[in-house]
């Protein structure tokens, strides 16, 4: 903002002061038109009057242009107001300038003024300490005022005839009848919705004075809370008073009362519902049980003749024969329908596994024992086949000797092939029976391998370590089709669905998964069976619905596990029998199971030497 | 970007902006948190529990409506001006200004609770369903000891004194009282409340309609060119009072909290007091002769008040205007001070009341009116005089009691009962039986006149047993409970003959009534009989339970030794697995919450039969020790 602004704004604004103003320094105004706006004189050709009564005219106004180049001209030019009153132009000298800075500024207009200037009393005399007048105080200060009397004695009688009441007896508010018609409210209160506290818990027979005997602990009952934990401990113990003026008084009354005050307005209050329900109406409802039969139910026949833990079963394809391996180092073969055994191979060594060839043309078993895979021709099917075998075992033999430094722990037939995987060094073998040739698989397996499966009808191959089931393509290169993550701890076995796309794993911890391959890679359902110990072996049968898990507390349970080859779908798994009859034998259970190929039949292998076909 | 990333300008949503913690809703009222405490207490504000706790765990929400709500209430305004007065009134003792402090004193702004309880309680049976609490704490703060230089003013506690007192002689008077139970606690009531609300009100005629009362339900009632829906409205009302003894006070309680809980129950329990009297049409706050009062028999004194002004009022009731009131108030005066010399009025009385209201009872009201009808009690000097008086009154008797004011002496003829609670009594009456106070409260309980011979002086009384607990839910039935089930059968089975006896055969309208009635007993014989029949099947059923058990029991020790004990009740252990096994099955493919939920379910049953087990063991014990103690 420029000076010039300002004093040009002021010059405006205090005409009316300036001209009311007589100081002598100023010149009369020529302009007499008074105290009129001069908005007024706007169209006019003259701006006012002399003092001798003639019109004063308006000059030529310069243009803005103009004024500017005068300015930049002139060196003086910013001290260049307009009067616009006079219609003059004026310039402001030095000290005029200078006052109207001060005045800006808020201090005096004449620097030679000065404000603070020590005081002088002009009136100065000897006594000043004494006060000016020295007269006594007049009676009527000491004496009541007549017309304050006059006032007080209107109130007294007042107060006499009862107009002023004092000490007014406090009157009681009075009650109002607050519900006194219901039908006008609405029943609803403001604010939130209210939640009513509970009530307070209603005492029961034992809090009575005289309660019963029984209820009564007695003094080793008393001792032994305190051994209990603080929030367990009954808080208050039964007491019996023969009568009632014997009953004291309660302590805790105040105490419990004051508790019961906190709660009200400090604990949160949430509206629960009170959880009355039906143990039996949480039980997901099952399919009628009869719809899904046939199933195993009850056992019909035991194959006793072991003299240790059967570890094995195999079935024959054909469903006539079994095979069974036990700890006492023999290898048995049962006809089914007899429970006759038909072969007994004495090998000596604790059998880990049997296995039937799936092929129903040559019939022979593989046999793991501890460090050696054997072949074991059967001698049953017609003289073409056992020729077949006997060429196909012959050359067989060298091969098997050098596999002797290894520890095979579990395998499986596919067509001739046979797999088996070494615990120790981790690695996997195959060997084809035909071509007398084992060759190692190249996977790198994440931890120790613990049971592997083929794909029954593609060229999968699945091998499960403790953690997660792995699936392998065996003809591209052995590729990884899909890493299976069980989420268990441990896992303990695995079965394959007929149809390849379902996997069932068992583990150590007693959960049975259901893994729907086409699904997801975590499983579709978790079974968390009773079975408080391992679970030893799970199965799927070839052609029923049915699978089936045992474990070592002397289980076997059997599930409906239903896959529709209709995608959208999922499997239908429904629990159906619990099987028992085993006797468990140095803390070990049942400890192999296989379905009958063709009958929706159940062998258990128990630790008791005994094997036991379930039937319908 | 931060997870909690909040954008300028945006508000707040979800908990963050539902709840705040306790810390920021002081800051928000501005006030200190006691009184804070006071506001949440007048105003029923608790604390809730977020489903996301935005400030951490450890600390209190409160709803921000709720806060807002408070915020919004001339209550806050009036505390803050307590608070500012009591500034100045301290300043004014400090500078030993008498004068002011008096005046200051007697300036102090008040305020009433009448807005808030009506705010809390819109509706009358809201403020009956709270009213448990309430009336615990005053009947506790009642029995006091009126100790000077503590927080609990004598006034206050004679308040409280008054008002339970009103309370109870409602209930006396409209004989409401159900249950009640002697704990170590103290002595627990329980009152059945009805309220009649009557919506859209569109009367033209009213017909008298005669309702059964049961709990908890709705009726309407569609008449011709009427509708009146009515809802009646049952409310269990439970509180204890403490024995009447002194009352230990404990230093570890904030006295505070409890007098602002006491203050709100006050205000709460006289306005219910006033709605009640309103409904018996009885003046609210009861005038008094002072004499009585003086000599503690208030109780007494105000429920013939009460009894008496309810009778009265129905021809006062017309012209019940201020003009009356105070010769009322004389008249009922005098009546007060004629009265205790002469026993005979108050029994007019009291079958006055009876002619009057007996139409619009329910049926357990009339039962429980008529259970000590025609008696007469005397209560000694050492039995708790305010809770018999309570009980016996508002089960249709007559007390007197040993002092001054009583209605009638202990030489009365008539009496038919005394209680006395001492190990021998001197002089016994011949015309009257002797009994402990527990007599009184078991009768009420059985809603049976009990024999008496179990409760003589110096007895040990048998059992005290708690009304409260469903014996058959829980599974465990007391000796004592059985007992009196059998004596009620008994009774019942005695009442109804006695009809028979007093027809007369020739008089026809006795006939035609004797058929109706006949009708009626062939009816509840039927009844009966099926009863019978349910009965003793179910005792056979349980005979064949305990059989099996003592089997059970028998064969369990041997179980380890004997193998083929097995065999013999083999099929029930293979019954048991099955059904065992189809249990697991359906456990299996149960959602893991759904399975917690079930074990819990059977954790607390299995607890729960744990305790039954140990109080059978018990009772074994002491019958054998008993037993073996007779031996």
């Amino acid at each position: 903002m420029s000076p010039e602004k300002i004093i040009s704004d002021d010059d405006d604004d205090n005409h009316s002061v300036e001209e009311s103003d007589s100081s002598e320094d100023e010149v009369a105004p020529r302009n007499t038109i008074g105290d009129v706006p001069l908005e007024f004189y706007k169209d006019e050709e003259h701006i006012g009057y002399e003092i001798t009564g003639k019109k004063i005219k308006k000059k030529e106004r310069e243009d803005q242009l103009a004024r500017y180049l005068a300015s930049a001209d002139d060196k003086k030019a910013w001290r260049k107001i307009i009067d616009e009153y006079n219609d003059e132009e004026v310039e402001l000298t030095k000290d005029e300038i200078k006052m109207i800075r001060r005045i800006l500024k808020g201090k005096t207009p004449h620097a030679e003024v000065d404000p603070y200037a020590p005081y002088v009393d002009w009136f100065d005399w000897e006594d000043k300490i004494h006060p000016l007048s020295n007269a006594p105080d007049p009676k009527r200060r000491f004496i009541p005022s007549k017309w304050e009397g006059k006032k007080i004695l209107k109130l007294v009688r007042a107060i006499r005839e009862g107009r002023i009441q004092l000490d007014k007896p406090k009157e009681e508010p009075k009650l109002s009848l607050l519900w006194g018609d219901d039908s006008g409210s609405s029943g609803k209160s403001r604010g939130l919705a209210y939640i009513p506290p509970p009530k307070p818990k209603l005492p029961g027979h034992e809090e009575s004075y005289n309660p019963s005997l029984e209820y009564i602990p007695t003094q080793e009952e008393i001792n032994s809370y305190q051994l209990m934990y603080e929030e367990d401990r009954p808080k208050f113990i039964p007491r019996r008073y023969t009568s009632l003026r014997s009953v004291p008084a309660y302590v805790n009354a105040l105490k419990e009362c004051f508790n019961r005050n906190l709660d009200l307005y400090l604990c949160p209050r949430v509206r629960k519902k009170r959880i009355n329900v039906d143990p039996e109406s949480l039980k997901p409802k099952r399919p009628n049980l009869k719809d899904l039969k046939p199933y195993p139910v009850a056992c019909y026949i035991e194959y006793k003749g072991h003299n240790d833990a059967v570890t094995s079963i195999s079935t024959e394809s054909s469903g006539q024969w079994i095979a069974s391996g036990s700890t006492d180092g023999t290898v048995r073969v049962w006809e089914v329908a007899t429970s006759r055994c038909i072969r007994v191979w004495d090998i000596g060594v604790a059998i880990r596994q049997v296995a039937w060839n799936p092929l129903p043309q040559l019939p022979i078993l593989a046999v793991s024992v501890a460090h050696n895979v054997l072949i074991l021709d059967t001698g049953l099917g017609s003289e073409e086949e056992q020729q077949r075998i006997k060429e196909l075992l012959l050359l067989e033999k060298a091969t098997l000797a050098d596999q002797s430094a290894c520890s095979g722990c579990c395998f499986l037939f596919f067509c001739i092939f046979l797999t088996f995987f070494l615990r120790e060094s981790r690695a996997i073998l195959v060997h084809q029976l035909s071509k007398k040739f084992s060759q190692s698989l190249p996977f790198k397996l994440h931890g120790l391998p613990v049971c592997s499966a083929f794909h029954p009808s593609r060229s999968f191959f699945f091998i499960a370590t403790k953690k997660e089931v792995r699936v392998y393509n065996l003809q591209k290169k052995q590729a990884l089709v899909k890493k299976l993550e069980t989420g268990l701890r441990e896992i303990s076995c695995i079965a394959i669905h007929p149809g390849g796309d379902n996997v069932i794993v068992g583990s150590k911890e007693g959960k049975l998964c259901w893994f729907d391959m086409d699904l997801r890679s975590t499983p579709y359902k978790s079974l968390k069976c009773h079975h408080p110990k391992d679970i030893t072996s799970v199965a799927f049968h070839r052609s029923y619905p049915l699978f089936a898990s045992c474990s070592e507390d002397n289980t076997a349970y059997v599930f409906h596990g239903m896959v529709y080859s209709d995608l959208n779908q999922d499997p239908l798994i429904v629990p159906l029998q619990v099987l028992r009859g085993h006797s468990s034998l140095k803390a070990k259970g049942v400890l192999d199971c296989k379905f009958h190929p063709r009958q929706p039949w159940l062998f258990t292998a128990g630790a008791d030497s005994i094997i036991k076909l379930y039937c319908h | 970007m931060p997870k909690h990333y909040r954008p300028a300008g945006k508000k707040k949503e979800g908990n963050a902006a539902k709840y705040i913690t306790r810390s920021q809703a002081v800051k928000q009222l501005q006030v200190s948190l006691p009184i804070f405490r006071k506001l949440c207490i007048l105003k029923g504000v608790f604390p809730r529990e977020p489903k996301k706790k935005v400030k951490g765990n450890h600390q209190t929400y409160y709803h921000t409506k709720d806060i807002a709500f408070v915020q919004h209430d001339p209550i806050l305004e009036k505390i803050r001006q307590q608070r500012t007065h009591e500034k100045k009134v301290k300043k004014a003792v400090s500078k030993k200004n008498k004068d002011r402090v008096q005046r200051l004193k007697a300036r102090k702004p008040k305020y009433i609770l009448d807005r808030l309880i009506l705010e809390r309680y819109p509706r009358f049976v809201d403020a009956l369903g709270d009213l448990d609490d309430c009336l615990t704490m005053v009947h506790l703060f009642a029995a006091l000891p009126t100790l000077q230089n503590e927080k609990v003013t004598v006034k206050r506690i004679q308040n409280c004194r008054r008002l339970s007192h009103e309370w109870q002689a409602y209930i006396v008077r409209t004989h409401k009282l159900r249950k009640n139970f002697i704990s170590v606690k103290g002595i627990y009531y329980q009152v059945l409340c009805f309220v009649l609300h009557i919506s859209n009100v569109k009367v033209f005629s009213i017909f008298h309609v005669h309702l059964r009362l049961c709990p908890e339900c709705i009726w309407t009632l569609s008449f011709s060119e009427t509708r009146v829906q009515a809802e009646v409205e049952g409310q269990k009302i439970t509180w204890v009072t403490p024995h009447a003894l002194q009352q230990v006070l404990t230093d570890d309680v904030d006295f505070n909290v409890m007098l602002t809980f006491l203050e709100f129950y006050e205000a709460l329990l006289a306005h219910v007091n006033n709605n009640l009297y309103h409904s018996i049409n009885v003046k609210y706050p009861p005038i008094l002769d002072p004499r009585l009062e003086a000599l503690a028999a208030d109780l007494y004194l105000l429920s013939r008040f009460v009894s008496h002004k309810s009778g009265a009022s129905n021809m006062l009731l017309q012209d019940q205007t201020g003009q009356l009131d105070e010769s009322q108030l004389t008249l009922a005066q005098l009546q007060h001070q004629l009265i205790p010399s002469e026993p005979g009025t108050l029994m007019q009385l009291v079958e006055e009341t009876e002619v009057n209201n007996d139409d619009d009872d329910d049926d357990e009201t009339k039962e429980c009116k008529s259970l000590f009808r025609n008696m007469k009690f005397f209560l000694s000097r050492e039995v708790p005089r305010e809770a018999l008086l309570f009980v016996i009154s508002a089960f249709g008797g007559m007390v007197s009691w040993e002092g001054d004011g009583a209605p009638f002496d202990e030489t009365d003829q008539s009496i038919t009962h005394q209680v006395v609670d001492r190990p021998s009594q001197g002089h016994m009456f011949l015309s009257r039986e002797y009994i402990q106070p527990q007599w009184v409260f078991d009768c009420v309980n059985a809603r049976l006149i009990l024999p008496t011979e179990d409760y003589l002086v110096g007895k040990i009384p048998p059992p005290h047993l708690s009304p409260f607990v469903d014996n058959e839910a829980v599974g465990y039935i007391p000796d004592y409970a059985e007992k009196i089930k059998q004596l009620k059968a008994a009774a019942r089975r005695q009442v109804i003959p006695v009809p028979d006896v007093g027809t007369d055969v020739n008089d026809t309208q006795n006939v035609l009534l004797e058929g109706v009635a006949s009708r009626v007993e062939a009816k509840e014989a039927a009844e009966r009989k099926q009863e019978m029949l349910l009965l003793e099947k179910q005792y056979h059923d349980e005979l064949k339970m305990e059989l099996q058990r003592i089997g059970n029991a028998s064969s369990a020790p041997q179980l380890g030794s004997v193998g083929h004990v097995e065999a013999t009740d083999d099929g029930q252990s293979k019954r048991d697995q099955t059904a065992r096994d189809s249990d697991e099955l359906d456990k299996l493919l149960m959602s893991r919450s759904k399975r917690g939920l079930l074990n819990a379910i059977e954790i607390r049953s299995k607890q729960k039969n744990d305790e039954i087990e140990v109080l059978k063991a018990r009772k074994r014990r002491n019958l054998e020790s008993g037993g073996s103690g007779k031996d």
